[in-house]
């Protein structure tokens, strides 16, 4: 990008973005040590965390918190990467690619109650053999969702988690070369599976080290898949602390806020964890890697895992395709396995609200997503400008951390204290301040997928386009930004989806004033009625699950379509040409 | 003749004062309604059910039209979420234009709010209707929120009775007092459950059984650090020890809500659910969330009922919109339609002998739904316990269940 004040731009966006996080972080940190005026606290003390560590449940909800947001991202990224390794050089992988959108686009709620349904000792799967097999008349007293050790809850994150991490692995294929790597490896004489964990996936990491962290961090701290599916008798310490906030003693906020801190340090520590983790390992099977043998029995972690990943994606979309079931029944009981009356009453009745809740969401979404897009492309053009001269020699821009500071934090505590910076600029309520939410947390996500496409791309094209014809702008936008199609196009349907998942921001900066279709999804899943939920959710995911269809689709046929266009003008041209002769 | 004439003075200049008086009070809610016009009113409102929704709508559609006001619901999933922006804003020094102007609460909220000065008024009983239409001798909740002195902060809309909902089809004697509830659970292992405190439906069941099971009833109106808790609640822990073996899913995970026990009354996985509405059964029946075998009844001896109420941020910038539409919704109209089952069913706070004949008489021709009792059946109401009880129950079920 032939940007003249590169460094400027790049420095006030640093800016922007620093000045609500520091906001955000004050307005935690203070309270988290007694420091809050509406409440009469003036003086600096550390009671909040006296009160939190006599708190036998936050012990309890951060063992789980820690079980749960551990074990969803190491499950995730072992299916994911086993998943990759056996499909990517088969044909069909392409339309498995296409499968993967709705379960990243349907907002994790509706997917949480989805499996609920299925899986609970009243769902879907007993009713099926109910009652000739299991003489079941009415449902079994099991625990199978909502137990005590999460292990459902985890269920519901690999489901959202393994696909967003095998999303982002294919998007960056293209940059490690890995047809080629594969092609020559099997000429070799490595098996398909040796040469992924030998040779692939060493450099697949690295890419996409950040997306990982990004699942760690969202593991540790979800709230409303951890409301709906996980144990609540303790429940994570994220739901733990949000009921804290919630709490109406006031003054619980305070320990509520030391708890948000202790959550931010423990994402920390599991960060630091990982990665120290991550070098061990790497260590460890250095030598295995390069032994030469061309199979090992370490394969069969791969093969075992594209089973389990089969069956999570077969889990998901069962639990998807119950719920336009729901949002059509009217009478759907135990153990009927098909609901015996049908009605289009629930539809109907949700159809007015969908066209304003459809405006909200739609502006909101589109205008976030390619704001992110932008200042995304500028930071990565300063950031690849940076690493080529010699001056400053792979120094990471401040800008590179900073970005996942709003994602690392645990949204509760960070947005009330940007909630009180937004009623002092006057913003509360308006549709710019819930733009500006969203971006905080479309952009890290934008920037991410962009990043590692981004930085791999080959400046040749470019230079060499230059030579031939220098037009900066010109060739940026029509050899560049056109080779990175594929990638820009994942990344907008990324952060869209994630815009339309969002509910504490827009919550907190709509004041309820603006309802999105998830804050009214959200809101009915309260009240844990199937039939709304499921007209909600089959509303909800109809527009995600288009772009990201649409960022599948364009990119291959755009040239195509380009051309098309531009025959079809030429031929309209000349035609007039001819009526104005 | 002269002592009539005297007499006569007397009485007409009396009748003259409480004229004037009375002027002077529709003088100044002339002055309120004209304040009023064209004002937007963000009514901060629980939203998760469909038929409340549908008749806050109607509400605004008839504010709208009679007073110029327009109503606007921003939907809550938890009230306590608009105590905490009204705090925000107040720690942000937002003390006018706030983004709230009306609250439904009541109880806990009410008294974290008024506590911490985040109330306009007093404003409830110089509402015309109020003033005509309430008595607050016919119950102490009127006047006292859970212990918490109302002094006009918030206005009342309507009163709650805790039910319980079975399926005639399953059971034909359902468990009328906590003793059988346990006896049930027992010969019936799974079967019985209820919302996980702090939701307000679940701390309510640990206050019946409380109330139920201790020997010093007496306690519970007094604040709960000023007795002895663990001698007055003993007996209620040592019936939950014994009730969660044999609870649903163990009593390791509780659902989350009264409209979470229906469904899973609807799916047969317990027997018997509980509400704080009582027209659930009808309302849930009628939208086929439920069979229509499900009735209502309540325990023998009573069960616990609160009112709910209305009440006004100190920064809202449309207060008299706010007490327009407080005053609407405590109209005999309003309270008609709100008492209709199949609208909402929620019990009405008016004083039955001030209604005139003819509004009695629409009172008296609501139609009840299939599943809801009548006033007489729902029997005795137990007051709710000193406010103060709801958090120490709460801390202490989650110390001992929770971890």
């Amino acid at each position: 990008m032939p940007l003249k004040h590169a460094k400027w731009i790049t420095g006030i966006i640093t800016l922007l973005l620093i000045f609500p996080i520091v906001i955000g972080l004050v307005g935690t940190l203070l309270p988290a040590f007694a420091y809050f005026p509406p409440l009469g606290e003036h003086t600096i003390s550390l009671a909040p965390w006296r009160q939190l560590f006599d708190q036998g449940e936050f012990y309890a909800s951060l063992k789980l918190t820690l079980i749960t947001g551990i074990g969803a991202p190491i499950l995730s990224l072992w299916l994911a990467l086993s998943l990759l390794a056996w499909g990517y050089q088969r044909p069909f992988f392409r339309k498995i690619e296409a499968l993967l959108s709705p379960i990243l686009a349907i907002p994790h709620a509706a997917i949480a109650i989805g499996l609920l349904f299925l899986l609970s000792p009243s769902g879907w799967l007993v009713r099926l053999f109910s009652p000739w097999l299991t003489g079941f008349d009415r449902p079994p007293n099991w625990i199978t969702v909502q137990d005590p050790y999460g292990v459902s809850l985890i269920l519901a994150l690999v489901i959202k988690e393994m696909p967003y991490l095998l999303y982002v692995m294919l998007a960056t294929m293209k940059s490690i070369k890995a047809r080629e790597s594969l092609q020559v490896g099997q000429a070799l004489g490595y098996s398909r599976f040796t040469l992924w964990r030998k040779v692939l996936i060493p450099q697949l990491y690295p890419i996409i080290r950040l997306p990982i962290f990004i699942v760690i961090a969202f593991s540790l701290t979800v709230v409303d898949l951890a409301l709906v599916i996980g144990p609540n008798t303790p429940s994570t310490l994220a739901v733990t602390l949000l009921r804290w906030f919630n709490d109406p003693d006031l003054s619980m906020r305070l320990m509520a806020s030391a708890g948000a801190i202790s959550l931010m340090l423990v994402i920390v520590l599991v960060l630091a964890s990982w990665e120290v983790a991550h070098l061990l390992f790497r260590q460890l099977t250095r030598a295995e890697r390069s032994n030469g043998k061309r199979f090992g029995l370490t394969d069969n972690i791969l093969r075992l895992g594209v089973v389990l990943g089969l069956f999570t994606l077969l889990n998901a979309f069962v639990a998807l395709a119950l719920l336009p079931i729901w949002s059509l029944a009217r009478r759907w009981r135990f153990p009927d396995a098909l609901p015996s009356q049908w009605t289009w009453d629930n539809i109907d009745r949700a159809m007015p609200l969908l066209m304003e809740l459809s405006r909200n969401t739609l502006i909101v979404a589109i205008v976030a997503t390619l704001i992110a897009c932008g200042i995304s492309l500028v930071m990565l053009e300063t950031k690849r400008h940076a690493t080529t001269t010699a001056t400053a020699l792979n120094r990471p821009h401040v800008f590179d951390w900073l970005i996942y500071v709003p994602i690392l934090l645990p949204q509760i505590g960070f947005l009330f204290g940007l909630h009180i910076l937004l009623i002092y600029l006057n913003l509360n309520g308006d549709l710019c301040a819930i733009i500006a939410l969203h971006l905080m947390y479309v952009l890290p996500y934008v920037y991410l997928t962009l990043k590692g496409p981004y930085l791999a791309y080959q400046e040749e094209y470019l230079q060499q386009a230059n030579r031939l014809n220098h037009r900066p702008w010109r060739n940026y936008v029509l050899v560049k930004i056109a080779m990175l199609k594929p990638a820009l196009f994942t990344a907008f349907a990324i952060g869209f989806s994630v815009s339309i998942a969002q509910y504490l921001p827009t919550l907190i900066a709509g004041e309820g004033r603006y309802s999105t279709l998830t804050t009214e999804a959200v809101a009915q899943a309260a009240s844990g009625d199937r039939k709304q939920v499921g007209s909600m959710a089959l509303l909800q995911a109809v527009f995600p699950i288009l772009v990201f269809w649409l960022a599948l689709a364009i990119p291959p046929r755009w040239t195509k379509w380009r051309l098309a266009l531009k025959t079809l003008f030429s031929k309209n041209s000349k035609r007039n040409q001819k009526c104005s002769v | 003749m002269k002592k009539s004439l005297i007499a006569a003075s007397i009485m007409a200049s009396l009748a003259l004062t409480s004229l004037t008086a009375q002027a002077e009070t529709s003088y100044l809610w002339q002055d309120t309604l004209d304040q009023a016009k064209g004002q937007t009113v963000y009514f901060n409102a629980w939203g998760g059910a469909d038929n409340i929704n549908d008749y806050i709508q109607w509400a605004a559609d008839r504010i709208k039209e009679e007073y110029d006001v327009t109503l606007k619901q921003v939907k809550l999933t938890d009230t306590s979420d608009a105590v905490n922006r009204v705090l925000a804003e107040k720690a942000a020094g937002k003390d006018s234009n706030g983004s709230i102007d009306l609250i439904w609460l009541n109880g806990e909220n009410f008294r974290a709010m008024k506590d911490n000065n985040l109330l306009f008024g007093p404003f409830s009983q110089s509402l015309p209707n109020y003033v005509t239409y309430v008595d607050e001798n016919s119950r102490q909740s009127l006047t006292q929120d859970f212990g918490t002195p109302v002094d006009g902060m918030e206005s009342p809309w309507g009163m709650a009775q805790v039910i319980f909902m079975y399926d005639t089809a399953t059971l034909s004697s359902p468990p009328k007092s906590m003793a059988e509830l346990l006896n049930f659970a027992k010969a019936h292992p799974g079967r019985i459950t209820y919302p996980e405190p702090p939701q307000f439906l679940g701390s309510t069941f640990l206050k019946q059984a409380l109330y139920e099971l201790t020997a010093y009833r007496q306690a519970l109106s007094q604040p709960a650090d000023s007795v002895n808790f663990d001698t007055v609640t003993a007996p209620l822990w040592a019936y939950l020890d014994k009730l969660h073996k044999v609870a649903w899913r163990d009593g390791q995970t509780f659902p989350s809500s009264a409209e979470e026990m229906m469904r899973l009354l609807d799916d047969q996985e317990i027997d018997v659910a509980l509400s704080f509405d009582i027209s659930a059964a009808s309302v849930q029946i009628d939208q086929g969330n439920l069979p229509d075998t499900v009735r209502s009844y309540v325990f023998t001896n009573g069960t616990i009922g609160n009112t709910h109420f209305l009440a006004i941020p100190y920064n809202s910038s449309a207060t008299a919109g706010a007490q327009v539409v407080a005053n609407f919704l405590l109209s005999p109209e309003a309270q008609i339609k709100k008492q209709t089952p199949t609208i909402w069913g929620d019990l009405s706070v008016l004083s039955y002998a001030k209604l005139s004949p003819a509004e009695q008489a629409q009172f008296n021709a609501i139609p009840r739904g299939i599943a809801t009792l009548s006033i007489e059946e729902l029997g005795q109401t137990l007051p709710e316990p000193h406010s103060s009880w709801v958090g120490a129950l709460e801390t202490e079920w989650r110390k001992r269940y929770a971890q």
